[in-house]
């Protein structure tokens, strides 16, 4: 993945806004240090601060006339422009935080083009982290307060330690996944790097970033997680993802305690030891396009407000770092299967071609369901579908990590068998695929009936092709041929079963 | 010398290479002084000249006129850039208007010192057209405070240009200018206010060099490590120094002043002299206001043509600025890291380009330890740079 560095920039300037206000020791410095920095990020005339009507801090307004309705006016989304003194007319965007001390943070620029999406994220970021440096602060004064009055100045020390020190760690993660951004780190380690950062901040059992499925906006993929099975999960019904689904739909950090009602889905994922879980929204360009999910297998575990500030903090640097890589649409891209978690046929043979490319050795195997169609038309697609789920899986249980595996579209598959070069490993597997395959699958939910199906699947070795594309050609018509033979079967591909086909195909016309 | 007018508004400059001080001083106040109410009198000498006598060369001339200027690392004006001289500038015309401030013992108050200065330009808020043109000592850290304090006064309606007093490389400390008085670790400000334009332009002309490092860590204003290495010599390994700029303070300095740091920000790449803040023991890095963690950070290079290119960029934003009037006159404010880099040659055609821009009006002006433009946002301290300030 090739990234230009200068695509982190919103990053890193969430990250100077994050060392410089948590870096101040009061909650007055640190309302006029994010004000500043913001407005010095964003190359902003205007930077100010709003707790209802009160003005925390505001610059770019000569001393002592801060227009604080104006600035009402802007942070309720009342408008979109502030007047400046000496200015023309400047373009503002306030982003906002609620809870017990709600507050907006304004920018204004003077600026005929409005604040790009990414620089309105910006904002609401720098608002998210400002919101939990404030939290942080009020947490540290009570917690100094308690310890004059109270005995138990040992236990108050270690907690106010562990709260700075809590800061200093959403620094440090934010900044590793900046890095492998900038470091052209490969997507899944990047994504890798997010999650593995969250179930450091959180301690928790379980942590899974999803993301929104573009062909069905309803559904979402589990994309990398802590603590659950990722590997070829199908895209779920946001309905049936639990808290990061409602988060999504919220667009807010969300909260649910107790799964008796869970899923089948996510007690499936989670061995059905589920006890409490948060999950904040992802953004990008402004749309939610995911969601951070955090949950824990502790009976007692509770997320408190802090916990839920700085999750999504941590989500909207996670929205940054996202966007600027354009790591989503590189997701998006890499799609998988929505029904059946297989890479789509796009991916698959990018894969394919890159995998040869590098002039490493690869056994195709195509295959195609027999009598798939009339099933489909008999019981219906709910029905089909089910069907084409179970044989992913029967398919995905014959194959090593490292082959791929995908659904090129309809009832046909293909199978990439990294580094194979002997037909007769290739052709074991293709044995035990049409075992498998071929067993009955119940579809007494869809229909009440077991149905049977069988494979037909065509072997092909890359070093009897010059490319992807001529050994997908192999494999096709090798796999026509199997069919031919019989349904159930496979078949080897052959240089005289190709010319045949040739020749079935450009007979020509006989005067 | 050289006078550009336009019957309500006159700027005029004078230079003098007289070894004597007062004459000096007085001779090239002289020169400048040639239209009708003067208003302002700035005033660029070498550090080789005593202040005082300076002072009293140019207040025999100017008596009544407010007396602001610094000492300098060179002076710049028609007929090229000198050395060891008294370079005046006045300024005046019923069309402008002038008010002063200083503020003291600054090292430590930055921002409150700065928030004193800019009160000079409250009552001048009904003039069509301001500026404020602020003097700094070039050894006083963390010069971008003293513009966060003048922004809350004056907010975002007036530009700022200045620039920051040098000593000729000596090290040894710089000397301030106003009124009857010499100062250290001071600032001075002049708010000018005009019926006609006045607009400020800024550019630096160095490149990127290879892939950004990563702030890994920083704190008290300084870089400690760039991708977890230490600063000083992940920045000269990027650039291949020589040995000795890894162990030696003056090797260290002539280096870093050829290669800026640059910081990655919103509109393009700043520019941050490192010669300045040396710490061969604790490998850190110093480049004027703080580089925060998680900076993106370039090593920077720059020739006599992407610097004269800078020249010509900064000169065009400043006249364009104007918006159609011409101008009668500019400050041309260039760093003095500008100048190692270009050699005495190159500041030469520095000079020559000014010249050609200028058009013939008079400019004047002086190598600085610091460039002062802000038109845009809220930051405006600068290294590398030219700053430009055109007066219709």
């Amino acid at each position: 993945m090739a990234l230009p560095v200068a695509e982190s920039l919103h990053v890193q300037q969430l990250l100077e806004l994050l060392a410089v206000v948590t870096s101040l020791p009061d909650e007055e410095s640190a309302v006029q240090g994010a004000a500043e920095r913001a407005a010095q990020a964003l190359e902003a005339e205007v930077g100010a601060v709003l707790f209802g009507d009160r003005v925390g801090a505001a610059i770019g307004f000569p001393a002592g006339t801060v227009p604080v309705a104006d600035l009402r006016a802007v942070a309720d989304g009342g408008r979109d422009w502030l007047d400046v003194p000496g200015l023309d007319r400047c373009r503002a965007f306030a982003a906002g935080w609620g809870g017990t001390h709600p507050g907006h943070l304004i920018i204004a620029r003077w600026d005929e083009a409005p604040f790009a999406a990414e620089e309105r994220g910006l904002i609401r970021g720098m608002a998210r982290l400002l919101e939990l440096t404030l939290t942080t602060l009020r947490t540290l004064r009570a917690e100094q307060a308690m310890r004059e009055r109270s005995e138990l100045q040992a236990v108050e020390n270690a907690r106010l330690a562990e709260s700075l020190r809590e800061q200093q760690r959403l620094l440090i993660h934010v900044s590793d996944i900046q890095r492998a951004i900038s470091r052209r780190d490969p997507l899944q380690q990047i994504l890798e790097t997010i999650t593995v950062a969250a179930a450091d901040l959180f301690g928790d059992d379980v942590v899974g970033l999803w993301v929104r499925d573009r062909d069905d906006p309803d559904r979402a993929r589990l994309l990398s997680a802590v603590g659950l099975p990722t590997a070829h999960l199908p895209a779920m019904p946001l309905d049936a993802t639990g808290a990061v689904g409602e988060a999504m739909r919220q667009g807010d950090v969300v909260l649910v305690a107790g799964y008796g009602h869970a899923s089948p889905a996510i007690r499936d994922l989670t061995g059905d030891r589920l006890c409490a879980s948060m999950a904040a929204p992802v953004h990008e360009n402004g749309a939610v396009v995911g969601g951070l999910l955090v949950a824990s297998y502790e009976p007692l575990r509770s997320y408190t407000l802090h916990d839920q500030q700085k999750l999504g903090a941590f989500a909207q640097n996670v929205s940054l770092a996202l966007t600027d890589a354009h790591t989503l649409d590189k997701v998006n891209r890499a799609a998988r299967d929505t029904l059946t978690g297989l890479a789509g046929r796009g991916p698959f043979l990018e894969q394919l071609t890159e995998h040869l490319a590098a002039g490493r050795p690869a056994a195709l195997l195509f295959i195609d369901l027999d009598r798939f169609k009339p099933i489909n038309d008999t019981f219906g697609h709910a029905a089909g579908d089910h069907l084409l789920v179970t044989t992913a899986a029967r398919i995905r249980a014959e194959l090593r990590d490292a082959d791929l595996a995908g659904r090129l579209g309809g009832d046909e598959f293909a199978v990439m068998l990294r580094g194979v070069t002997k037909l007769d490993e290739a052709i074991g597997v293709a044995q035990r695929m049409v075992r498998r395959i071929g067993r009955p699958v119940d579809l007494t939910g869809h229909t009440g009936h077991t149905v049977t199906v069988d494979a037909s699947i065509g072997i092909a070795l890359s070093s009897d092709a010059r490319d992807a594309t001529e050994l997908m050609h192999h494999a096709d018509v090798t796999m026509y041929d199997a069919k031919r033979r019989g349904r159930g079967g496979y078949q080897v591909f052959s240089r005289q079963l190709l010319d045949a086909t040739d020749a079935r195909l450009f007979k020509p016309f006989e005067a | 010398m050289s006078a550009g007018a336009t019957g309500r508004r006159w700027l005029a400059v004078g230079r003098s290479d007289s070894p004597d001080t007062r004459t000096a001083a007085a001779t090239a106040t002289r020169s400048a002084m040639t239209g009708p109410e003067p208003k302002l009198v700035i005033v660029f000498s070498a550090i080789t000249h005593d202040p005082a006598a300076v002072l009293d060369g140019v207040r025999q001339v100017a008596a009544g006129v407010p007396v602001v200027g610094c000492t300098t690392h060179g002076e710049i004006g028609p007929g090229g850039p000198t050395d060891g001289t008294v370079m005046v500038a006045a300024l005046g015309g019923p069309g402008i208007t002038v008010t002063t401030a200083v503020a003291e013992a600054v090292a430590g108050r930055q921002r409150e010192a700065g928030a004193e200065v800019a009160r000079c330009a409250e009552p001048l808020a009904d003039q069509p057209h301001r500026v404020l043109m602020l003097l700094t000592d070039g050894f006083v850290r963390d010069q971008e405070s003293i513009l966060r304090g003048v922004y809350s006064v004056l907010g975002a309606g007036v530009p700022l240009f200045g620039g920051a007093s040098a000593d000729g490389w000596r090290m040894t400390g710089s000397h301030l200018f106003a009124g009857d008085r010499v100062l250290s670790d001071a600032v001075v400000a002049v708010a000018i206010a005009s019926e006609a334009p006045l607009a400020v332009g800024v550019r630096h002309g160095y490149r990127k060099v290879g892939d950004a490092m990563i702030v890994t860590s920083s704190g008290g204003g300084r870089i400690q490590t760039l991708d977890d290495r230490p600063a000083l010599d992940a920045y000269l390994d990027r650039l291949g120094a020589p040995r000795e700029a890894y162990t030696d303070v003056e090797a260290f300095r002539d280096f870093a002043l050829l290669h800026p740091l640059g910081v990655q920000r919103r509109s393009g790449v700043e520019a941050r002299n490192l010669s300045t803040e040396i710490d061969l023991e604790g490998r850190t890095l110093g480049g004027g206001s703080a580089i925060d963690h998680g900076a993106l950070t370039w090593p920077m290079i720059g020739d006599e043509t992407s610097i004269l290119e800078a020249t010509d960029g900064a000169c065009e934003a400043a006249i364009s600025g104007l918006g159609g009037p011409e101008p009668v006159g500019l400050l041309t404010f260039s760093c003095a890291a500008i100048r190692a880099t270009l050699g005495d040659d190159g500041i030469r055609r520095e000079g020559e380009r000014l010249e050609k821009w200028a058009g013939g009006v008079p400019f004047a002006g002086f190598y600085t330890y610091g460039e002062i433009a802000r038109t845009r946002g809220i930051d405006g301290f600068h290294n590398q740079t030219l700053a430009v300030l055109a007066v219709a």
